[in-house]
């Protein structure tokens, strides 16, 4: 596959130097406690209490981007985690039975303890629960609810979820014996918000044609949304990637020229990380990715008051794209189809992902036909690209190019 | 076989026709539930009749495949391509516990492809600690306020009070009946022991009440035959859901026995014992909060629930039977396995179950297993 070389934002070479940093630190610092990437209110409350975060589902896509995961995925499989279990976490499992070989990326140190979320996929507190058996460290988890009709959520969830994460922070001032300042975590929230701030007015600015940014650099940005989230270092740094997209929006400078720009497509669901010139190949064929739903809906969508931050970070927990109807979902997807000028949907049906997989071919159909652009089901996995079938994907893809007329 | 065992054995075969049947006699309205996570006290207390839900094991998967990618539990994906097809047509509504995503992916679809008069979903406690049981008491409240709407009448404290000691007779019996498995002269097989757990899934809870009552008493009044033989091999059998009683047949004829069970539609369907003079819904939320579901539990909490069986049963291997694409009980498999190894020197083994698959291959590995342990002193 041959893909133009394209100028990408500057910015990607900010991230790639806040994503060195960031595993130089999981390496160096201590205490250092592995944790969740989804809804994840701990993430704040970590940086207000010194604690360096590590994220084993960054690092397994990380691993995918650098094709190690079949190694990793196949050493967690010859520790009985058989093949349908999640690609994030046999990567993770492969990772935490190997004890020889240079760990890509230099890897991410040990644990000395473990901060669990429950707004994530349901089967992330077995994962979690099973590293905590394995490294005997231990293992503190906001058990919040899932919030299937956000319209309608009890009062009383907030408050739940406010008295776990209040909990949680009396485990870890325990387990590590310190004290977490209020005014810390004050900071912390008030430096998510912002980040989260930019981060919406960076989605806004994709409506525009062309497109100033791909799928591939926003999905670079989600580092800093959800990885650096409460760190003044990560709300600088979105604030400068909001500055130079808005620049390019308003030179009309886009990933693809405004003459190149043909179409606007929807990528459904997470990228395949071990085959990301596959973005490359739309974009030869005049595609762009302006939004996908993992973007836009996950992470970055609740804005939190810094002076009531338990309140702020236990809505975070009880929002984002894991906690939705179907219905409000499918609601989103035609509302921003539309407002983004989409005009045809790649769906991953990834096998790894299921909380991001069911209710796809429902949406699938609903778009075709309430909407009448076309949508093009691909099989796959975010991490494992031993079960990628390439050709079958490329032919697949040329067909649905074909009839988008690309 | 006695009569009781034959009218299980009918009611689990032939589930909605049975549950038509019972409908069309006592007219009352009927909710589906999953897993023994939900107090159905509840429904029962609203004058309703709960059925917890299972897909019949003869219908091939169609009509789910529009909706159900095939990396999806097969169970769930018959369950819902048998809804598609009218076969759960006496169901007026349904509850859903959160567990896996393909059953909440359920609760999100059932509205939109067969709305019923009543979908609700419960959010269950993962980790035991007084703030999540107010939280389970309050989201337990919630569902009965739901119902209550539903029916357009109270749930008094009265009925829910009666439904909680007739659901915990019921428990106690079923109890009782496996306990039976530990005898030198086991009143019932494996098949029997399914038959009646599942038919009290199906079944008013009063009637199998009494069945369960008259079955036992008959077995007291009766000298059992002598059906273990000395060197026959005692199993703990741990799954999520073991549905498909082929399964049982290969244990029995590789010539092991289940003394006991780790399953969702077996003994952990009986664990909650409800205390019954506190305040109802807190005394459910508290006894149901520690159903030791694989979704829901930990595993340190998993291995004592299992530990306790093997140590109370004298059990000589377990097997792990788990369906596949079942994140779940997959992930809980290799730290259970080690865990049993270290404390009790039993082997374990996985097999892997799927729904309407071949049971060659897993008849030749049961058979090895069992012959393992044959080869020791047992």
């Amino acid at each position: 596959m041959e893909i133009k070389k394209r100028e990408r934002p500057a910015f990607n070479r900010d991230i790639a130097a806040a994503m060195k940093k960031h595993y130089s630190d999981t390496r160096s610092r201590k205490p250092l406690a592995h944790t969740l990437m989804s809804s994840n209110p701990l993430i704040e409350v970590a940086y207000a209490a010194g604690i360096q975060p590590a994220f084993p589902e960054n690092y397994a896509c990380v691993c995918a981007a650098r094709h190690a995961s079949p190694t990793y995925c196949s050493n967690a499989e010859s520790h009985h985690y058989t093949q349908d279990l999640c690609s994030y976490c046999r990567n993770n499992l492969g990772y935490t039975h190997s004890h020889d070989g240079e760990p890509v990326n230099g890897g991410i140190g040990d644990p000395d303890l473990f901060l669990m979320t429950s707004s994530a996929c349901s089967h992330y507190f077995k994962w979690w629960d099973t590293l905590h058996e394995i490294h005997q460290k231990p293992l503190v988890f906001v058990n919040t609810p899932r919030v299937m009709e956000p319209s309608n959520r009890p009062d009383f969830y907030v408050d739940f979820a406010q008295e776990e994460i209040r909990a949680a922070i009396g485990e870890i001032e325990t387990i590590l014996n310190i004290s977490i300042s209020p005014d810390r975590l004050v900071r912390a929230v008030y430096q998510s918000d912002k980040t989260v701030k930019y981060w919406q007015k960076l989605l806004e600015l994709q409506k525009c044609i062309p497109a100033p940014l791909g799928l591939s650099d926003l999905s670079n940005a989600l580092f800093v949304l959800i990885v650096l989230a409460g760190t003044r270092e990560g709300a600088d740094l979105m604030e400068k990637i909001y500055r130079e997209t808005s620049r390019r929006a308003a030179e009309g400078m886009g990933i693809l020229d405004r003459n190149e720009e043909k179409h606007r497509l929807l990528w459904l669901n997470i990228p395949f990380w071990y085959n990301l010139k596959i973005l490359g190949y739309f974009e030869n064929r005049g595609c762009v990715f302006p939004m996908s739903d993992y973007c836009q809906y996950i992470w970055g969508v609740t804005r939190m008051d810094s002076e009531n931050p338990l309140e702020g970070l236990a809505r975070k927990s009880l929002e984002g794209e894991l906690n939705t109807s179907l219905d409000d979902h499918i609601h989103l997807l035609i509302r921003d189809i539309q407002a983004y000028h989409i005009d045809g949907v790649v769906a991953h049906s990834n096998r790894s992902c299921r909380v991001l997989s069911v209710g796809l071919l429902d949406a699938a159909n609903i778009i075709r036909e309430e909407l009448n652009i076309p949508v093009l089901v691909l099989d796959g996995d975010h991490a494992d690209e031993r079960v990628y079938a390439e050709a079958e994907t490329m032919t697949r893809i040329d067909t649905f190019l074909e009839m988008l007329g690309g | 076989m006695h009569r009781n065992l034959k009218k299980m054995a009918e009611a689990v075969q032939k589930a909605p026709a049975v549950l038509q049947d019972i409908k069309n006699q006592n007219k009352k309205k009927m909710i589906g539930y999953f897993f023994p996570v939900f107090p159905a006290e509840i429904i029962y207390a609203a004058g309703l009749h709960p059925v917890q839900l299972y897909p019949g094991l003869q219908e091939p998967i169609t009509l789910a495949d529009d909706h159900l990618q095939l990396y999806l539990c097969a169970y769930l994906r018959a369950q819902w391509d048998q809804i598609l097809k009218g076969k759960h047509d006496y169901l007026d509504g349904t509850i859903i516990p959160r567990s896996c995503e393909a059953v909440t992916f359920l609760y999100q679809t059932w509205k939109r492809h067969n709305p019923f008069d009543f979908v609700d979903y419960v959010n269950i406690p993962w980790k035991k600690s007084a703030n999540t049981i107010r939280f389970f008491t309050k989201e337990l409240q919630r569902v009965k306020n739901n119902l209550e709407a539903f029916v357009h009448g109270k749930i008094t404290t009265n009925a829910l009070s009666d439904a909680i000691m007739l659901f915990n007779q019921n428990r106690s019996l079923l109890r009782k009946a496996c306990e039976l498995r530990n005898t030198r002269n086991p009143p019932f097989s494996a098949l029997d022991t399914f038959n009646m757990v599942m038919s009290g899934f199906v079944l008013d809870k009063k009637e199998h009440t009494q069945m369960m009552t008259e079955l036992l008493r008959h077995v007291e009044e009766t000298a059992a035959p002598t059906t273990l033989e000395p060197l026959t091999v005692r199993l703990l059998l741990s799954g999520g859901c073991v549905l498909d009683t082929r399964l049982l047949d290969i244990i029995s004829s590789a010539g092991a026995m289940v003394v006991a069970d780790d399953f969702n539609n077996g003994a952990r369907s009986f664990q909650p014992i409800v205390p019954e003079n506190e305040a109802p819904v807190e005394s459910l939320a508290r006894a149901y909060a520690i159903v030791p579901c694989g979704f829901n539990t930990a595993i340190g909490d998993r291995f004592s629930f299992m530990a306790n069986a093997i140590s109370q049963h004298s059990v000589d291997g377990v097997l792990f039977a788990i369906n596949r694409n079942c994140e779940t009980e997959k992930f809980d498999y290799p730290v259970l396995a080690r865990k049993i190894m270290e404390r009790f020197k039993i082997p374990t083994m996985l097999i892997e179950t799927d729904y309407l698959c071949a049971m060659g291959s897993m008849q030749t590995r049961v058979e090895a297993f069992v012959e393992m342990m044959r080869g020791k002193d047992i």
